[in-house]
Order: C-alpha cells, then structure tokens, then sequence
C-alpha cells in the first residue's frame, strides 16, 4: 500500500466568515502575510511527509478559502526540491478549465524534469463551479477535456518530429516541449471517478483511478474499473491502479484523535458552503446526468453508512467512519478500520491520506504523520492483496 | 390557449420537422401572414398566451430554437451564430421569403443575428428586451448575469409579477425535466461568454434598416431600460416603447399589451411601406 499525504492547504482564519467558502468570498478576507505564513507551513508538513517515507498529493481550487493551492504545478514545483524521495501527485489538473493544455503539458514536463522523474499526474474534469473562475464553456466540456488529453499526452511522448495540431477545440502551429518529461512515453496518469461508468473509462487507458471520500460508493467505482480492465487488457487489474482518499486521524490515544478529528472535520463544513447555483453551472454536466440528478433529490449525493442511512446533516466523527470518509483512533483502531474498509471494496493499493485539514495545527499534523508513519503505515503491507477470485463483500454496506 | 390548455397540451400540437439536418419542434399556429416568433432564454415554456394572442392575427411559426425544448443540438453548435444560420434555414424549410419577425430576450438577440446575415427576410422586426449588444464594459455590469443568481433570484429578477411558487423535480416527469435541463444548458451554450453578446453585433445592425419596435419593461431586473435605448439607438429605424409594470418576460408580464402592439405595429408600418398599393 502506497500512502500520499494530502492537505487542501486551506486558509482556515476565513472559516468565521459567514456565506460561502468559494466563488463569492471577497478576497479582502485573505491576510497576505497570514497566507504566506501557511502555504509555508503546509510545505513544511509535505517535507516531513518525504521524510517519513509518504508519497505526497496536492491539488488546486480557485477563489476558495478551503484550498490556496491555485496551481498544482507551482506547488509541486517548490517541493520538486524540498523532497527527494516521494512521488509527487498533482490530483489533479483541471484539464478544460485551461485555455491552453499545451502549457500543461510543458509544465507537467518541467517539474518531471526537477523531480527526477517522481512525478505522477492526475488530468480532472474539476468541480462544477470551478467554470465560474476560469469562465471557459460549461457546455461541452467532456470533449474539450478528451481532446486536452490527447494533446497533453501526444506533446509528453512525442519522440519524433515537433508536430501541429488543429482539432476541434485546440490549434497549435507548432507543439515542442523543451524540457520534455523524463518519465517516457509519460508520467503515470491518474484520474478520478465516482461511478463504476467514469471509472470504466480510465480503465481502458490503464490509468490508476481515485476516488474521494465516496464510502460504500468506492466498491462499486472499483469493481466498474476492475471488470473494464479485465475487458480491454485481458489480465486483473494491479491494486496499485486504485485509490482511496480519506481523512485520517491516529494518536496515540482515542480521545486526543477524537479531539484532532473534530477539527479536520471543518473541512467537511466548510468545503460544502456554496450557494447552489454554482454548484453545477449550466450546462456543465451532460443532461441525462442532471436530470437524474435533479430527479433523485439532494439526498442522494450524500454517502451512506454502513447501516445503509445516508450521512446526516451533521455528521458526528463515528458517523463519518461508519461512512468510510474517516478513519480515527489509535494505531490498532486505524489500522483495523482501513483493514476493514479496504476489505468491503475489494481493495486499493493507494491510501490518500488527507493527514491535515480543516484547522488542525501544525503540530498536531507533525503527530498525525508521524504517528501513522510509525504505527500504522508499516502494518498496511499486511492487507491481503486482492484475490480475483473472492467475493466482495458487498452487502458490508446497504 | 384557453384556460385549461396546460403546457404540455400545447405543446403537444407542436410539429417536428427537420431543418437542415437538425430535427426541429416547430409550434404553428393561427392563420395570415406568417410570423417567426424567437423565445428567449427559457425557451417556449413562458410563451403560451402571447403565441396564443398572436395567432388571431397572423399564422405563427415558433421554433424551439437547437439545444432548447425538443429541438437537437447539433455537435457542432457553439455559438449564436448556428442558431442564426439555422432561422435562415428554417424559413427556407417553411417555405417563407419574408415574416414578420418577434424575438424576445435571447431571441431578440438571435432575430438580429439572423437578419443582420439576411435583412430581406424580415417585412417588419418587434424585438422585446433584446440581449446581443455588449452587456458590460469592464467592472461596469450593464446587464444582470443569470447564471450567477440562485433558481429563486432568477425568477424574481427575470418577471415583475409574482414568480411562480418553486417546483420540486421529483414530482415532474423525466422529460419535463429533460426539457428545463435542455433549456438552461442551450442558454448557457449561447450565452455563457461573452455573456448573452456577440461584442461585433454593435457594428453590424446597420444592416437591419427595416422599421423596428423594441419593446422594454420598465420594470427589467436583467437588461435595464437604457440597455433599450441603446439597442434602439443602435438600429437605423427603430422605435423604443417602455410596457408599464413589465419586467425582463414580456411575454409573461404584458402578453396581451406586447401582442397589441405588435399587431399595430405590422399593420400600421406595412401601410407605410406600401402606400401605393
């Protein structure tokens, strides 16, 4: 099992503010120096993570104060040279929100370069409300994504001649990267899914296939990933194309865990305050998909519990474990719940591990992370790998 | 409509027609002289009694226009000016050289598109609150950003009589919700950015000469008033008139006053313009 420390790296001093947490929030809530102050403590953490022998993820949002990473690349950038041994995910680059996925491509292959080749690259379709910042078409979006995609991946393993493209969406006279990656034909791509049909499709590719906090939905994500691959490349999909993200508090003690998680829960809160029209702008989602949507009501995005309810209003900590979107206690306590959850979805073989959020210190986050990398990482080796031929269990969740 | 015609009756004498390749709902309705009736940014759904009030004077030809109501969006479709090319096409499809030609908020917009390409196939033009001409210049909003409000802050923006109570999705059909689903992405297809303009509109109308009304509610929450007059301003021979008590949904507002005025309006300056005859 591979373990990615991951912080949204958010600007917790604006959670007091009333409304919502993106889009809307004046940025005259943001103190500078306060910002400055820590962005650097979250790269602190993101080298003690290198350290401690985790692999490390960082991602982006705009205009948000739940996240001040505006760019993955400028992030991994900097920690390109503060670390030296994880491997550096971007999860990743909003792909058609970029007007110009050439210079994507060229600063995938600048930081692949930096890094010695650790880089991994997630390429996402992003949030619904992220078009509102890059102000780019909701509507058709999906096909401006795919064509980005191809020429992203064309510009990395380009070995031969500069070449042009003139697609669809995207005109290049001329598409040469100087550097180009190490990493040939490329990076390893990644990209996220939330349903078993999403999931398929990355399959295909042979990308390793994330999902975020999504419970009893990850099993049927990866049970879609693993029955196309199977499909397209005739053999069982390795576990190390999975991955699972959830928060995670471990201390050394269940009560000072509790505490810590009580505060890593903000992120919940606060990452949810958003007026609803931004939420999925128009025409951003294909119909069919907002309809079924609109259809089924807001009661049916939330998660469920293992006892089949859907995550209440607010959630207490139990409830989020029960919903597989936290694990907290003591190193057994951990260790016994990712064992079992890890079970319920027919295993993953990437643990991301959103080791700092909401308004957890600093030290607290130096505990977390040192604590899990002591007690809890070491043991994750024990997960059985996946039998083929087992039954998930898919009654664990209703 | 009567009364107890709902919308989905209405709806359904609609005809379904392909134009150029795109399969196409087209409400036909009345007799006369044809006129090509533009829906704005809602599609049909809000026109119901002006098509309705309209039809007792000439023969009505109301397209949804492509990504709206039942009509299919072509792949290729990205902006204002399809759905332009594709009005032209449906006149030619219908038969029609030349109709009285009524947009309404988005379709205001696409009426001038459409005849700035081809002033001849209008006889008289009625645009009721126009969108198309730049709706801002830099930090200075001139007009309201529908996409920014949330569903209950767009309908009090978009009408000055009560909005109409919110509707739970789950108690429509699938395809009445396909159907709002369809009609706020094709709006967002054409308007999104630059939002609900074309920045070259203000150097072409020149072009569209003929003898124009442009309605405006004095009460429009989206495009003010002097949004109007500078439409009005913009075009060589046109008139603005304000409605009383009307917001940016003419159609929903002031049905029978918009419908009298156009029916004076094409009379009167079809006398005008053929006074030998």
């Amino acid at each position: 099992m591979k373990v990615w420390q991951f912080s949204e790296q958010a600007y917790h001093p604006a959670f007091d503010e009333p409304g919502s947490m993106r889009v809307t929030l004046p940025q005259r809530h943001c103190d500078p120096a306060e910002a400055g102050r820590l962005l650097n403590r979250y790269l602190d953490e993101y080298r003690l993570a290198d350290e401690l022998g985790f692999n490390i993820m960082v991602n982006e949002h705009h205009a948000a104060a739940t996240c001040m990473s505006t760019s993955c690349m400028t992030t991994l950038a900097i920690l390109a040279r503060e670390t030296s041994k994880a491997q550096l995910l971007a999860l990743g680059i909003p792909l058609a929100n970029r007007s110009n996925p050439l210079r994507v491509a060229e600063e995938i292959a600048m930081v692949d370069v930096l890094s010695g080749g650790r880089l991994e690259v997630g390429l996402v379709k992003g949030a619904g409300y992220e078009v509102f910042m890059s102000n780019r078409k909701p509507t058709n979006f999906v096909d401006r994504f795919w064509e980005a995609h191809d020429l992203v991946l064309a510009a990395l393993s380009n070995e031969g001649e500069n070449f042009s493209w003139e697609g669809e969406h995207f005109h290049y006279r001329v598409a040469s990267l100087w550097p180009r990656p190490l990493q040939q034909p490329h990076p390893p791509i990644w990209m996220t899914a939330s349903s078993a049909g999403s999931a398929a499709q990355h399959a295909q590719y042979g990308y390793t296939c994330a999902t975020f906090l999504s419970g009893a939905v990850a099993r049927s994500v990866f049970a879609g990933y693993r029955s196309a691959f199977r499909e397209a490349h005739g053999q069982e999909a390795p576990d190390e194309r999975l991955a699972y993200l959830a928060v995670i508090s471990v201390a050394d003690d269940r009560v000072t865990a509790f505490a810590r998680a009580e505060k890593m829960k903000g992120y919940f809160a606060t990452a949810s305050r958003l007026e609803p029209q931004f939420r999925n702008a128009a025409g951003f989602l294909p119909v069919k998909d907002t309809v079924r949507m609109m259809r089924n009501g807001p009661s049916a995005m939330r998660p469920k519990m293992r006892d089949g309810n859907p995550l209440p209003a607010d959630p207490s900590i139990e409830d989020y474990i029960q919903a597989g979107l936290m694990f907290v206690g003591t190193p057994d306590d951990v260790y016994a719940q990712l064992e079992q959850f890890h079970d319920e979805v027919g295993g993953f073989g990437n643990l991301l591990m959103m080791g700092q959020a909401g308004t957890l210190s600093h030290q607290e986050t130096v505990e977390n992370l040192t604590v899990f990398a002591r007690e809890v990482m070491p043991r994750l080796a024990e997960l059985s790998p996946t039998d083929p031929g087992r039954d998930i269990r898919f009654e664990a969740f209703a | 409509m009567n009364p107890e015609e709902t919308f989905e009756d209405f709806l359904s004498s609609a005809t379904s027609m392909e134009v150029a390749g795109v399969d196409t709902e087209v409400l036909i309705r009345g007799e006369g002289e044809p006129l090509l009736y533009l829906h704005g940014l809602s599609g049909l759904e809000n026109s119901t009694a002006l098509i309705d009030r309209l039809a007792r004077n000439f023969k009505v030809y109301a397209p949804s226009v492509p990504g709206f109501g039942g009509t299919q969006l072509p792949a290729h479709f990205t902006g204002i000016d399809d759905a332009a090319i594709f009005c032209l096409d449906l006149l030619d499809a219908l038969g029609i050289g030349r109709a009285v030609v009524a947009g309404f908020s988005f379709g205001g917009w696409l009426a001038a598109e459409m005849l700035v390409l081809d002033p001849q196939r209008a006889s008289r033009l009625v645009l009721g609150a126009p969108l198309g001409l730049p709706t801002a210049h830099r930090r200075e909003a001139h007009v309201t950003d529908i996409f920014m409000l949330s569903p209950a802050q767009l309908q009090e923006h978009m009408q000055y009589s009560a909005p109409p109570p919110p509707v739970d999705p789950a108690t429509l059909s699938e395809s009445q919700v396909e159907r709002m689903v369809r009609n706020t992405a094709a709006a967002s297809l054409y308007g999104w950015s630059p939002y609900v303009n074309n920045p070259k509109l203000p150097h072409r109308l020149h072009r569209v000469a003929l003898p124009t009304l442009v309605l405006w509610g004095e009460d429009d929450r989206i495009a003010p008033l002097a949004y109007g007059q500078r439409f009005a301003d913009a075009l060589p021979n046109a008139e603005l008139r304000p409605l009383a008590q009307c917001g940016h949904r003419i159609e929903i507002d002031q049905p029978s006053a918009a419908a009298q005025a156009i029916v004076n309006f094409a009379c009167a300056s079809a006398a005008i313009e053929e006074p030998a005859e």
